[in-house]
Parts: structure tokens; C-alpha cells; sequence
């Protein structure tokens, strides 16, 4: 009798467990990449080394994004970026915390769902509370999700010398694109 | 609150999930902002694709005072050209003032730094060919005589951001020496560094021991800015050595820092992106 009782709950937490981590989704190789446009020069950098999580039941998200897996057109823009703009030896990532809305779980596979997430984005190692709008997809095995926003340079003490001023632009447009398997 | 609080950490637990930032292949740049820390060079190398052009100028004995505006009426310049073949291999040529002198040289990055290697080590060898008419044309001279080598190794590493030290192991060989009681072959140590005051200016320094010295000349010893705008960097220096390429400043530093012979420069170099990545 005591033996079955224990075999249940193991069981039962096991179940629990299982349950709890089909919730969850997440990728190690999301897009992420940004665009810079002036009249004098467009700047544009790509990584395919983002990483993503998306946790269905809270409804919690987060990004993590390597600075240094941004790669550029030119070497040099790559090594000042690195090295002058984000530091990324101090602050080697940037991160997205929070909160998606409008999110249904129970959506149909391929309805691309407009969701807003809500959190605190985190780069060169300042917070700004944001709230980004963007598209949620539900897929066969998981989803995927793309956002574009813009990230204002001065927003995260990045700051552009007079110099390059009309080269680099002030704000920075922003696009993610994560597919998410289970976990 | 408290499901605030709640709220918060479960967020930050999902940040946690993702673990670490890992980018393996990842090498430590810009160990230096440039191909040389002052006179002599660094690791780097320009990228793959990458024409890197370089004019420096050296100007006369800062010693020579006002009536020669400290030196600055006697530039000599070196104009160099180095091409990237890849991120890891480059070429140059340069010619020089200094004894009209032609050079050609090959940069080898042969370890990086990254997370999981300390140091970078790059060869660099060159061979410079002295361009000055025969000042014996008479006597039979070999063309072999002009020529002279450098091959050295270039030991890095960049502590943190700021700092970066190198050692550099050094060989020069002499064809023709000016008297027989002259070493063919010289042997050197050279050590450089540089600090970064901020993000665009650091203050660099090498001194370069010369192990089996010949009588007549000094170690060569320099300080210098380097100061960075964009696409080009400019190294501001005084040093003890007029001329600007290895064998000239490695084996035949003349001046001497307590006398004050010593010499004004500048680097310029610039970057061209010739061919795309």
C-alpha cells in the first residue's frame, strides 16, 4: 500500500515535470540583426547566436543576445563596434526580460498572432523598461517570433563622437527572428 | 509586490536557463589598435581583404633645437602598403628613406587569443634591399650585399581592455657587415605595451635589448600615443631611432635618450575594405 502510494506521486511528479517543460521553448541559434542609416553610410551587423526561452504557462520570455557574435561587412566597424561603441568585453551580452500579452496558447498552428512584451532590455550594461511589439506563430513543434524595434543609442550611455556623428544613427533599428523548439 | 517580486525572479530564472554567453570561436581583438606598437609590430594583422596603408615620418634630432624647429625640418618617411589575404596572413611593401631602402615582408598570425588560448603569437619576417648607389663602384659588388633579413615573433597578450603587453623575440641577418669583427647574425629582445587612456587614446611604449651588441650603436627605446578617429589611426612618438623599418631600428639605433638624440614621429595609417569578407 505504501509502496503503490509512493509509485504514484513519483509518477505523478514526473508527469508534472514533463508537463512543465513542454511548456517551456527555446532556441540557442535565433536571428537577430541592425541596421544603422545616414545619408553618409548604412551600417548593418547579423548573429545567428541569439538564444531564446519562452515559458507558456507564465508567459515569461528572454533574449540573450553575445555582442561579440555580431559580425559586420567591414573588420574595423566589427573591432570598434567590440571595442569602442559596446564594450563587449565589460558587458559581453545583451538581454531582453519580461513579459508577453496576447499570446494564446492554444492557437491555431500558422495564425500569426500581434503580441507585446514588456520587460526590461539590458545593453552595455544599462536597463531601459520597453515594451516591444511584435508577431507570435505557432508551429508544428514550437513557435516562432519576430519583433523590430528601434533602440535610441544615448538610451544606453553609448555615446558617438562628433566625429562619426553623421555616419552612425542615432537610433538603431532592431530585428529578432527566433524559432523555438521544445525544451 | 510580492507577485511582482515573484514575477521578476521567475524572469531572471529564465535568463539563468539560458546559461552563459558562449561564443568559442570567438579571438580577443584589438589586442592593439594597430600593425605596429610603435616602431616595431604588434599581432595584428589587417583583415582578410583589407589594404592597410601606412605613412610615418620621422623627423630630425629634437636635440638640433630652434634653428632646426627641433628636428622638424628633417623628415625622412617610410610609406608602407600591407594587404590582408586572409585574417590571418598578410603582405607588404614599403620603401623608405632611410638608405632608399625597399622592403617586403609577410605577418603570419599563427595563435589567438580567446577564451581558451592565453596568447597570440604572430611571425613576421622581411627582407630590405638598400637602395643607395654603390659608394665604391669600382670594386666588384654583389647585389646579395644590399640585402638583409628580420624574422621575429611577435608574443601577445591582452590582459583586459586596456592593457596589452608583447615580447618579440628577434633575429636580424646582415649579408654584409661593415667590419669583419661584426655579428652576421644579432639577436634581440624586444618588449612593448600599451594602456588605454579611453576609448580612442592609449599611451604605448618598447624597448628592444640587443643580446650580442656590436659596439657602435643603442637599444632602441620609444613612447608614443596612439589615437584613433574612424578609419584611421594616428601614432604619435619620440624614440632613439631614426630609421623606421626593423633591421634600421632593431641594429642601427644611433641616438641616445640622456643626450637628447632623439627623434620626433608619426603613423598614419588608414584602412581600405578592397575585397568583401
Amino acid at each position: 500500500m505504501n509502496a503503490f502510494f509512493t509509485l504514484t506521486l513519483a509518477a505523478a511528479g514526473l508527469l508534472a515535470s514533463t508537463q512543465a517543460r513542454a511548456q517551456q521553448f527555446m532556441t540557442r541559434s535565433a536571428h537577430v540583426d541592425f541596421f544603422s542609416s545616414t545619408p553618409a553610410e548604412d551600417i548593418s551587423a547579423v548573429t545567428e547566436q541569439a538564444s531564446a526561452v519562452l515559458d507558456l504557462a507564465s508567459q515569461n520570455i528572454a533574449f540573450q543576445v553575445p555582442i561579440i557574435s555580431f559580425h559586420f561587412e567591414k573588420a574595423l566597424m566589427e573591432e570598434h563596434f567590440n571595442e569602442n561603441y559596446l564594450e563587449s568585453e565589460k558587458f559581453p551580452s545583451a538581454t531582453f526580460t519580461g513579459k508577453v500579452s496576447g499570446l494564446n496558447p492554444d492557437a491555431a498552428v500558422g495564425l500569426e498572432q500581434p503580441v507585446t512584451a514588456t520587460g526590461t532590455l539590458s545593453i552595455h550594461g544599462v536597463d531601459v523598461e520597453r515594451t516591444v511589439e511584435g508577431t507570435a506563430v505557432r508551429t508544428a513543434a514550437g513557435w516562432n517570433l519576430e519583433a523590430r524595434f528601434d533602440v535610441p543609442t544615448e538610451d544606453h550611455n553609448i555615446p558617438i563622437p562628433k566625429l562619426v556623428r553623421s555616419k552612425i544613427a542615432e537610433s538603431i533599428s532592431v530585428t529578432l527572428q527566433a524559432e523555438l523548439s521544445p525544451r | 509586490m510580492l507577485f511582482a517580486a515573484v514575477g521578476a525572479s521567475a524572469q531572471d530564472d529564465l535568463l539563468e536557463l539560458l546559461g552563459p554567453v558562449e561564443t568559442p570561436d570567438a579571438f580577443v581583438a584589438a589586442t592593439f589598435k594597430d600593425t605596429r606598437i610603435i616602431n616595431g609590430q604588434s599581432n595584428e594583422t589587417p583583415a582578410g581583404g583589407v589594404l592597410h596603408f601606412v605613412i610615418a615620418h620621422r623627423f630630425g634630432q629634437i636635440s638640433d633645437g630652434a634653428y632646426a624647429l627641433w628636428g622638424l625640418d628633417n623628415a625622412s618617411m617610410r610609406m608602407g602598403f600591407d594587404y590582408g589575404i586572409t585574417d590571418r596572413l598578410s603582405i607588404g611593401v614599403a620603401r623608405n628613406t632611410f638608405q632608399k631602402t625597399y622592403e617586403a615582408n609577410l605577418k603570419a598570425r599563427l595563435l589567438r587569443q580567446s577564451n581558451t588560448v592565453p596568447l597570440s603569437i604572430t611571425g613576421f619576417s622581411s627582407i630590405a634591399c638598400n637602395g643607395l648607389r654603390w659608394p665604391e663602384p669600382d670594386r666588384v659588388n654583389y647585389f646579395s650585399s644590399r640585402l638583409s633579413y628580420v624574422h621575429q615573433l611577435v608574443i601577445a597578450r591582452k590582459f583586459n581592455s586596456n592593457m596589452s603587453l608583447a615580447l618579440t623575440p628577434s633575429v636580424v641577418h646582415h649579408n654584409l657587415v661593415a667590419t669583419p669583427a661584426d655579428a652576421h647574425d644579432e639577436y634581440l629582445i624586444g618588449a612593448g605595451g600599451r594602456y588605454k587612456l579611453s576609448q580612442r587614446v592609449s599611451v604605448n611604449g618598447e624597448y628592444f635589448l640587443r643580446l650580442n651588441p656590436g659596439e657602435a650603436y643603442n637599444n632602441s627605446l620609444s613612447l608614443g600615443v596612439d589615437i584613433e578617429t574612424g578609419g584611421h589611426v594616428f601614432q604619435l612618438h619620440v624614440t632613439n631611432s631614426q630609421g623606421m623599418f626593423e633591421r634600421a631600428f632593431l641594429t642601427e639605433t644611433a641616438g641616445r635618450w640622456l643626450d637628447g638624440n632623439i627623434y620626433f614621429g608619426f603613423n598614419l595609417s588608414r584602412v581600405f575594405t578592397v575585397s568583401d569578407r
